[in-house]
Parts: structure tokens; C-alpha cells; sequence
């Protein structure tokens, strides 16, 4: 797994390639709680080199996701492959996230 | 032609997305398997082992958890047995979605509900002190499309 963290239009960006198995998640949610609390209320996840994820995963997504309702921030996820996706349908939490196709429609979006 | 049957074991000391992935990956390739199929299948043995591991036993040993998966009439069948605390999967409890997600104190439960949505049949027995799961999902070119 590896992550690369961006800014754009005030958005940060944190693209995840690889496996989001239990040690890249582990090291997600630790770069997650620290963008968090360095005051972040924009979160876009780039996940178009995204191979795996599991319930670990999508509950670090839900994490911010909390944390941003409660200061009216955003999160939003953009290039989920679509085995992927369907992980996100199954849970529910397809409604619960905007999901974008491509980065840039997420940026003007979001 | 491959081996139409893969078994190994794991103990809940090790990393076991480590031990089995691979093999899963190795098994799905021989047998050219959709990408989409070798997801659902690393996924089900990813949250059923990691279930076992968090939460099935009441000591610090060392436990085996001994993996099987098959192939058979395009059907793949994974045999999970361990020796952990009684589990069955079907009194395991839903996830709280009638509670909207921002309110939602606990978000557990969602593992089992994605395994019991990846494969198409589940049987769970208690024999001899163990867990016997068997997952079974039927391969096909129109449910899982090969770029799918």
C-alpha cells in the first residue's frame, strides 16, 4: 500500500494504491486522524490504484466521515474500481459517500 | 491442468492476509477465475479469519485455522475449520442500518454481511469442538465478467 496526500482547490487529496489489508489500513487511519486533526474538513480518497478493501477500510471512510459531518466538512471518494464499488452498495455506504468517477469531476463537485 | 483443490494452514500468531491472499490469487490464475470472483473469495476468508482471530478465543495459544478451497462444476468451494469459541454465522448480528451512519455508535456486523453477500451458499456445523464453515459460490462468465 501507499499513499500520497495532495491539495488542491483547498481539497486534500489522499490517493491509496495497493491493499488496503489490515497493516495499510492500519497506516490509513493513522494519516486519516492526523489530517483530522490538523484541522482538514475536505477529504477526497483517490482510489483509482485501489486493488483491495475490507470492512477495516470502509470503517476508517465512515470514521471522517462522522467527524466532518459534526464540522460540516466533506468526504468524498473518487475511482473505486468496480468490484469495489460494489463493496460500497452492499454496505450501504454508497449513500452515504459521493463516489465520483474520475478526480476531477470530485473536485468540482465536492 | 492445475490442481483442482488448494489446502493449507494458518495459526491466528500470523499474518494471515499475508499467508492466504497469495495463494488465493495463485489458485484463481491457475483456474482462470474473474478478477471480480478472487475478490469475493480474498474478502470472505479476510473477514471470516479476521473474525476468528479478534474474537474467537479465550486464551493466548496458538490455534490453527486450517483453509481449504476447491473447485468443482464451475462451483469454488472454501472450507474454513478452526478450533476457536462456537460461531455461527447466521445468529452473527446485522449491522444497524435502520440508524443513520452519522449516529451509528457501533459499525459492526458489516464484515459478515459483505461475506454473506460475496458467496451464493453457506453451511456452518459444530463438530468436535470445531468450526466447520462451508462457503460455496458459483463461478460464471455473466456474474462475474473476466474485467469485471
Amino acid at each position: 500500500m501507499a499513499m500520497t496526500e495532495s491539495k488542491e482547490k483547498g481539497i486534500i487529496i489522499l490517493a491509496v494504491d495497493g491493499n488496503l489489508d489490515a497493516d495499510g489500513t492500519l497506516a490509513m487511519e493513522e494519516k486519516v486522524l492526523a489530517l483530522l486533526e490538523g484541522g482538514a474538513t475536505q477529504l477526497l480518497f483517490d482510489f483509482s490504484g485501489l486493488d483491495y478493501i475490507n470492512s477495516s477500510g470502509l470503517r476508517v471512510l465512515v470514521l471522517s466521515y462522522q467527524r466532518l459531518k459534526k464540522v460540516s466538512g466533506k468526504v468524498a471518494i473518487c475511482g473505486v474500481k468496480d468490484y469495489i464499488q460494489e463493496v460500497f452498495e452492499v454496505s450501504g455506504y454508497d449513500k452515504i459517500f459521493s463516489l465520483y468517477a474520475e478526480r476531477a469531476d470530485a473536485l468540482s463537485g465536492m | 491442468m492445475a490442481d483442482n483443490s488448494v489446502s493449507f494452514r494458518m495459526t491466528n500468531k500470523q499474518n494471515c492476509f499475508k499467508c492466504f491472499q497469495p495463494k488465493v490469487e495463485e489458485f484463481g490464475a491457475a483456474h482462470d477465475l474473474p478478477t471480480k470472483a478472487i475478490f469475493h473469495l480474498t474478502l470472505s476468508l479476510d473477514e471470516l479469519v479476521t473474525n476468528i482471530i479478534s474474537y474467537g478465543y479465550a486464551d493466548y495459544d496458538e490455534h490453527p485455522i486450517d483453509v481449504t478451497i476447491s473447485l468443482s462444476d464451475d462451483v469454488i468451494t472454501i472450507r474454513i475449520e478452526d478450533d476457536s469459541e462456537p460461531f455461527n454465522i447466521f445468529e452473527a448480528p446485522e449491522p444497524t442500518f435502520d440508524v443513520p451512519l452519522e449516529d451509528r455508535e457501533s459499525l459492526g456486523g458489516m464484515g459478515i454481511h459483505l461475506v454473506k453477500n460475496m458467496v451464493d451458499e453457506i453451511d456452518y456445523k459444530r463438530e468436535d469442538g470445531k468450526n466447520i464453515l462451508l462457503l460455496k459460490k458459483k463461478i460464471c462468465e455473466k456474474c462475474c465478467p473476466a474485467d469485471g
